[in-house]
């Protein structure tokens, strides 16, 4: 009983936050542009408009179940993270389990996009898969990093472990090169200027959203919602000492994506061999070095 | 007659009755019959390699020497493994196919004789018998490659380069066994293995990680196996990929960990680098994950893509073997397990493709998703499964190989093993989109899905793959015995995994709520929003353009030019250059072997050279 | 160029305009609507009239006045009006101008390729009477000829404010569920085609399936398919079907689907 709550509860609680770290997104973006930005509705606005759209256009059968496989494998990721006052299962899965859980939306969505037989799609994807090798990789350092640090893999030991040291055993503490090398990774996860390659408005047509429309749209915007929640609590958990009660908890969470967004204005766009050197350079260099330090203690 | 026996009959009838009666129609089922017989003799045998093991009334006797043959719990998996694929090779070949492929009855001659010949190296009881059976997996292969009139034949001539050094450095790693120990047998091997001076040890593990690691296509050997697999003609080649390519790791697991003893190798230390011989293998083995990988990226043709990834997965076994606790073995032989089935799905499905469409030329093809939507399920789930993600089996034994990577501290393997992965799914989806996806050609309109005696073993296999996936206990179970012989450590695991303090795995909850959570995906889906209406492909955003079938409108060449800008150069300056010079070479080497084995029959040649070998070692020996 | 409508092109009786009575038509009026559906409806309404994204067609002069209008010195986002890239995610096709035959053209298939609810705003006096290229024989003269327009922007070319003023009193009319001339095509699309036709000439197809979208949909009206439908047919169906005539096709033609 308590587990059937945890899975409807979880998914639920993570969009409802996706959907407030959206529209901190966009007030911020607009505030940093001297505009007055969106009214307060506006992400439930656009995703209700979206599935309320009176003609919904398929390319086929993998187009419809791609959608279905980006919502499942995104709620299936916000069922295994660790998050104040629910049990979940984190426990069944750890933190491997978890990143490979996040990529199953991916893989869907890149399914999905691949049978609208639009050549925009298919470099929108090449591109973002081209960007997560490169933003996995300093990614990969900084988590492996921190279960030699924690020495566990499961989530919920993570959190305890920090939590139950204070602040001075948060991950960020015990090893910032590392957190400073997962958070640039991070960044180019949450796929915000300078690594937007693979949405590029003005050269491939947003390229994997250039065939949606409708509720297939809907789908990506909730899949917004889904991904900068897990992204900000993943990093959370890893370095920010997990969350101790929910309002902690969503400042943290919200104070990842604040920063990364209260930047990515100032960037323009790097060229997808740029993303790739780039992030195999600085970040991965950063992290290493970080690694090493945490090997050689 | 013990079961071991039963096998062997039945591998000998196989090959008889093939010759008699291949032509009929029906052999192709009687032969699938038989694999599948053999697979059922296998799995009843469990029972009994699980304590001890099974002797075989098959030997002879050299010298003084007996020779012979026996199963042990690791000879047991690999011969399952044997059996298995052979079995779905056999059932795909047998319909239409099958009866499509000029020459049939030398396939299935073939893909018996390489049974046997498996068989006879898994459960070698010897090193003597092991280099017999070594030597016949070669050749059989060879011959299975170079099929008269087989594009394969310059690709299986530069294989045999390689195999026959690497057996010349078996067979002297062989010699000077037999020259210090006096006998073939594994036991007095180990015993005196310890004894020896580091030198000797070095040279020993050298001679035998080299010559065996050629058929592995480790890492500096890598550059034949892609060429030689991929041109091999479907069923076959789908056997030779998911089998005979590991029969390399399986010499190295016997000799190397069971026999020498990974704690023998961990002692032994390089010089100045600080590495221990264990750990210079665990290095090649990284690289071995990596660097085919990402050849595979560049590759254009589906097979080649599939077999440079068959060479990088070796990679993941190899390490996950060596880091030698109970997840790391278990997680290597499970991936042998789980590789077998989804690199067989895999390439079947692509041999179904090339049935159809003539080609397996990743630039020529696209869009076949609505003409072949089960070809398109089970390249999917393999996909899934050689990307390693959950739900399939191949997430399962990457996540113990990470595991155990983690808890040996060997953060840097990890990280080869991540990265080979990422690699992994960047390849894959080329793969898939460009087949599946996208746009198709006006050319492929009338393709049609292949028949069910191809699509049926297929789904099997993909079954196989998401079942052993979601329960990988049973999988597990297999690897345990296999385990238990190697004198590996042991790894207690549940139906749905494995539970450590540091982290736990458990597929069936995985699993579970991955299919779940998709429900809830497709209510959202299916329920909000108004009906769907299908359009066609031509009805798609072009910036205002009209498009129609003339219009080329896919992307699919060069599927990766930002990664290929970064990696290309060196791709280009490395590999395709050292294929050059080694293609040279065998090119001028080529043409003095030629003469002899195009001559007349080779497995005349086979025997022959074995002979002079065997002769050749144990004179050596005297 | 004249494109004053023949005779047989002159427009449906306003009855059956949109936000009309819809004489005929299956989708249900306002009064018939159990409540539950009314509810749904109207907050549907509420958010889409919140929530636009507009793909711009700035092919003619008013391209200039938009930046404005998106950035901090008009910020349409207040609002809720993005701008997007593709038809298919865009609710509102902002026409600033005056469009040639061949940008006609795009537009059209552009139009066709957005999913309804969907608005069409005509920016200019070009849009409504061809403005200063009047007689030019390359420019349309009147854009409602062709798609259904829900609204017009006088001036040339009108300012900011003016754009504003009309993307307000679009969302006005979408609240009130009154901005449904999108319907009007699938219903009268044998009048807008026949329009088409006389500029682009009878051999004129897009790929879309509009009669096939309005029987799905439930927008067939009377004036669905006619005698320009009919030319559509004999020509093999829509652009994709014409070009694809020398072989079978199945999967370029698109099945239906629920
Ligand atoms: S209305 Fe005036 S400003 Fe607008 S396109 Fe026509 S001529 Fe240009």
């Amino acid at each position: 009983m308590r587990l059937l709550a945890d899975i409807v509860l979880m998914p639920l609680i993570a969009f409802i936050t996706g959907l407030f770290l959206v529209l901190m997104y966009r007030r911020v973006r607009a505030k940093i542009e001297r505009r007055v930005g969106p009214p307060f509705f506006q992400p439930v606005y656009d995703i209700v408009k979206l599935f309320a759209k009176k003609t919904q256009i398929s390319h086929g059968v993998m187009h419809d179940l791609s959608i279905v496989l980006l919502l499942g494998g995104y709620i299936t990721a916000e069922i295994f993270l660790p998050v104040p006052g629910f049990k979940g299962l984190a426990e069944e899965g750890d933190l491997l389990t978890l990143i490979y859980i996040m990529m199953v939306p991916m893989l869907g969505l890149a399914l999905g996009v691949g049978s609208c037989a639009n050549p925009n799609g298919s470099i929108g994807i090449s591109r973002a898969l081209t960007a997560m090798l490169a933003y996995d990789v300093p990614l990969a350092v900084a988590i492996i990093g921190a279960t030699m640090t924690y020495g566990t893999t499961n989530l919920v030991e993570i959190v305890r472990i920090q939590q139950e040291g204070g602040m001075a055993t948060w991950g960020i503490a015990t090893m910032p090169l590392l957190a400073i090398g997962g958070y640039l990774a991070v960044h180019g996860m949450f796929g915000k200027e300078p690594f937007e390659i693979y949405i590029a408005p003005a050269e491939i047509a947003t390229g994997p959203m250039v065939e949606m429309s409708g509720k297939y749209m809907g789908a990506l915007f909730i899949m917004q919602c889904f991904q900068l929640y897990t992204i900000g609590v993943l990093y959370v958990t890893l370095f920010l000492g997990g969350g101790e009660n929910w309002p902690l908890f969503l400042i943290k969470v919200a104070a990842v994506v604040f920063i990364s967004v209260a930047v990515t204005n100032v960037y323009g766009r790097y060229r997808t061999d740029k993303v790739v050197r780039w992030m195999w350079k600085w970040p991965t260099g950063i992290a290493l070095l970080g690694l090493a330090l945490v090997m050689a203690k | 007659m013990s079961e071991l026996d039963f096998l062997f009959a039945f591998a000998a009838v196989l090959i008889a009755g093939v010759m008699c009666c291949g032509r009929d129609g029906r052999a192709g089922w009687a032969a699938m019959a038989v694999y599948g017989a053999m697979l059922v003799a296998v799995m009843a045998a469990a029972g009994k390699v699980a304590g001890g093991s099974i002797p075989s009334a098959l030997g002879f006797s050299v010298l003084g020497h007996k020779i012979g043959w026996r199963m042990d719990g690791l000879g047991w998996f690999f011969s399952m493994l044997t059996a298995g694929a052979a079995f779905f090779a056999s059932w795909y070949a047998a319909g239409e196919w099958g009866r499509a492929q000029p020459g049939m009855k030398t396939q299935h001659l073939l893909l018996a004789l390489n049974v046997a010949a498996m068989l006879l190296l898994v459960n070698a009881g010897d090193l003597l018998s092991l280099f017999i059976g070594w030597e016949l997996v070669s050749w059989a292969a060879f011959a299975m490659m170079a099929q008269k009139g087989g594009p394969a034949q310059p690709a299986a001539m530069r294989y045999m380069i390689y195999a026959l050094a690497g057996a010349m450095a078996v067979l002297a790693g062989i010699m000077i066994v037999h020259a210090v120990t006096g006998s073939f047998a594994y036991k007095d091997f180990a015993a005196a293995f310890g004894a020896m001076s580091s030198g000797m040890k070095w040279l020993l593990a050298g001679l035998f990680a080299a010559g065996f690691g050629v058929k592995m296509a480790l890492m500096p050997f890598h550059l034949w196996q892609a060429a030689a697999y991929s041109e091999t003609p479907g069923a076959s080649s789908a056997f030779l990929n998911a089998v005979s390519a590991r029969m390399g790791l399986f010499a190295l697991i016997l000799v190397l960990v069971k026999v020498m003893g990974l704690s023998a190798l961990a002692g032994l230390h390089v010089p100045l680098i600080g590495l221990s011989a264990k750990g210079l293998l665990m290095w090649i083995a990284a690289f071995t994950m990596v660097i085919p990988t990402f050849i595979a990226l560049m590759q254009t043709d589906a097979r080649m893509l599939l077999t440079w990834h068959g060479i990088g997965q070796g990679g993941y076994m190899l390490l996950g073997v060596l880091v030698g606790t109970g997840l790391g073995t278990a997680g290597g032989l499970l991936h042998v397990f789980n590789y077998a089935t989804y690199q067989m799905a895999l390439f079947l499905a692509v041999t179904a493709v090339i049935h159809r469409t003539g080609t397996s030329d990743l630039d020529r093809l696209g869009g076949l998703i609505t003409r072949m939507p089960w070809t398109y399920v089970t390249l999917l789930m393999g996909i899934i499964g050689l990307a390693g993600l959950p739900p399939m089996n191949g997430f399962v034994s990457k996540w113990m190989i990470y595991r155990s990577l983690l808890d040996s501290g060997s953060a840097f393997l990890l990280i080869f093993a991540f990265v080979g992965t990422l690699g992994t799914i960047l390849s894959v989806y080329k793969l898939i989109h460009n087949i599946f996806l996208g746009r198709l050609r006006p050319q492929h309109e009338g393709v049609r899905e292949a028949p069910w005696s191809m699509v049926a073993p297929m789904l099997a296999l993909g079954g196989i793959g998401f079942v052993t996936g979601w329960f990988p206990g049973l999988a597990l179970n297999l690897t345990d015995i296999a385990q238990a012989a190697m004198g590996a450590p042991e790894l207690p695991h549940g139906l749905g995994g494995v539970a450590t303090a540091r982290g736990s795995l458990n597929m069936i909850w995985v699993v579970s709520i991955l299919l779940v959570a998709i429900g809830f995906g497709a209510i959202v889906f299916y329920f909000l929003g108004n009906r769907r209406y299908e359009v066609n492909q031509l009805n798609n955003y072009a910036g205002g353009h009209f498009l129609s079938p003339q219009v080329p409108y896919q992307f699919s060449h060069e599927f990766y030019p930002g990664l290929a800008r970064v990696i290309g150069p060196w791709y280009r300056g490395s590999i395709v250059r050292a294929e050059q010079g080694i293609g040279t070479l065998l090119d001028v080497s080529g043409d003095l072997w030629r003469g002899i084995y195009h001559l007349a029959w080779t497995p005349l040649y086979l025997l022959a050279a074995t002979v002079i070998a065997l002769g050749w070692a144990i004179m050596g020996g005297m | 160029m004249t494109d004053k409508p023949l005779k047989s092109h002159v427009r449906p009786p306003q009855d059956t305009m949109p936000g009309g009575a819809g004489q005929g038509c299956p989708a249900p009026d306002a009064q018939t609507r159990s409540i539950w559906r009314r509810i749904m409806d109207d907050f549907a309404d509420h958010c889409r009239a919140r929530s636009l994204f507009v793909l711009h067609y700035c092919t003619g002069c008013g391209a200039i006045e938009l930046p404005p209008t998106i950035t901090s010195r008009f910020d349409m986002e207040r609002v809720g009006i993005t701008p997007m890239v593709t038809p298919r995610q865009a609710d509102i096709l902002l026409i600033t101008g005056y469009l040639s035959l061949k940008t006609l053209k795009r537009v059209i298939l552009s139009y066709e390729q957005m999913q309804g609810p969907k608005y069409v705003l005509g920016f200019g006096s070009c849009t409504i009477n061809g403005g200063m290229y009047w007689n030019s024989y390359a420019t349309m003269k009147r854009l409602d000829q062709y798609i259904p327009t829900d609204l017009f922007i006088a001036g040339c070319m009108p300012r900011p404010e003016a754009v504003q003023q009309v993307l307000l009193k679009l969302i006005e009319d979408i609240d009130a569920g009154r901005a449904n001339a999108w319907q009007d095509y699938y219903r009268n699309y044998d009048f807008y085609l026949g329009n088409q036709q006389r500029l682009f000439g009878a051999g004129w197809n897009t790929p879309t399936d509009v009669i096939g979208e309005a029987r799905h949909y439930g927008y067939y009206g009377p004036g669905t398919e006619g005698e320009h439908t009919r030319l559509l047919a004999e020509g093999g169906g829509s652009a994709a079907r014409l070009a694809h005539a020398e072989y079978p096709s199945t999967a370029l033609t698109g099945r239906i689907k629920s």
